[in-house]
């Protein structure tokens, strides 16, 4: 097909962001083992903490990009938005798995045992629960438009939690810390500083690199189906020839 | 009092006998170190990346498999365009 394979400046632009996501990366290594010191109580195994506060971060970024495209779907269906709500889902179940299995792996060491019913922990495995069911209902309960404005209402309730599991904090105590805070934090030491600045850009540079991916394939999946189904009613399918 | 045990204070006491070394371990009661913080940061960065490396094959797959199913609308076209009189 002519030009089929010509790149767009948008292609570019997501080559570029991938590429500095992978150098942010490697220099956000660099800072973490090489540069940020030691924790003085916890000791080596607080520097999960680099790759696990912007991994939850992610995850909201995931959850919320799936509350916008099931919203806008919900207002006026287009396949765009139901791609930008699965995309979004998919992203709250990754990066929600590394959280939770990175959080316990840092509380073994420093609370002594790997899970507590803590409430930002308690919150935090529902949050990712109903987005493992929002995948679910996506994968196995059809494609049809009620399936879709189904799965786009779960994925609007699913962002009912976020704030919940934000100020569970506040709100119920716990013992989860709060080391990040709008009265500047708890990091004294700028190769800290440095080091979770430069993991939270790694790490938001790669979940839009991760987004636009996946929304792309959505939508290619979405517009092939409908080619074939085109195939099948004019006997260009091989199904129809067979 | 702490007994310095290094090789160093060995060499100026050498009224020491074997028998002053520590001959036994002794736990630490009601406490909860028992892992290597060491080793769980390994596993914590291993099963991120794990995590991310397995999204991405995932996604490699998927456009894989779109990729083919376009290949065989493609053929179909074709077949259908050379049977058709020109």
């Amino acid at each position: 097909m002519p030009g089929r394979d010509r790149q767009s400046p948008l292609d570019w632009l997501f080559y570029a962001t991938v590429a500095l996501a992978t150098g942010l990366f490697a220099w956000t290594i660099n800072v973490v083992f090489l540069q940020a010191p030691v924790e003085k109580t916890m000791g080596i195994v607080q520097k999960i903490f680099y790759f696990h506060v912007p991994s939850a971060y992610c995850m909201y970024v995931g959850a919320t990009d799936c509350f916008v495209g099931s919203a806008a779907y919900l207002i006026r269906p287009t396949p765009a938005r139901d791609a930008l709500a699965r995309a979004g889902g998919e992203l709250a179940v990754v990066f929600g798995a590394i959280v939770l299995t990175s959080g316990p792996l840092w509380a073994a060491k420093a609370w002594g045992v790997y899970w507590t019913w803590d409430p930002r922990l308690t919150t935090s495995l529902l949050s990712v629960l109903i987005y493992v069911a929002y995948l679910v209902l996506r994968a196995f309960g059809g494609d049809g438009e009620g399936e879709r404005k189904f799965a786009a209402a779960l994925g609007i309730l699913g962002a009912a939690n976020l704030p919940i599991i934000h100020y569970s904090v506040q709100k119920w105590s716990g013992q989860h810390p709060t080391v990040i805070t709008s009265k500047g934090g708890g990091l004294h030491h700028p190769a800290m500083h440095l080091a979770l600045g430069l993991s939270f850009t790694a790490f938001t540079l790669f979940a839009i690199a991760i987004l636009w991916a996946r929304v792309r394939v959505e939508l290619a999946r979405s517009r092939l189906l409908r080619a074939e189904e085109d195939a099948v009613d004019l006997g260009l399918d091989d199904r129809a020839e067979a | 009092m702490i007994q310095d045990t290094s090789s160093g204070a060995a060499t100026q006491n050498p009224q020491r006998t074997p028998d002053d070394r520590s001959t036994s371990f002794q736990a630490v009661e009601g406490g909860g170190e028992t892992r290597s913080g060491t080793a769980l940061m390994v596993e914590a960065y291993a099963v991120i990346w794990t995590i991310l490396l397995v999204y991405l094959v995932l996604l490699w797959r998927k456009q894989a498999s779109i990729n083919r199913r376009i290949d065989g609308l493609e053929a179909a076209i074709d077949r259908v365009a050379k049977k058709k009189p020109q």
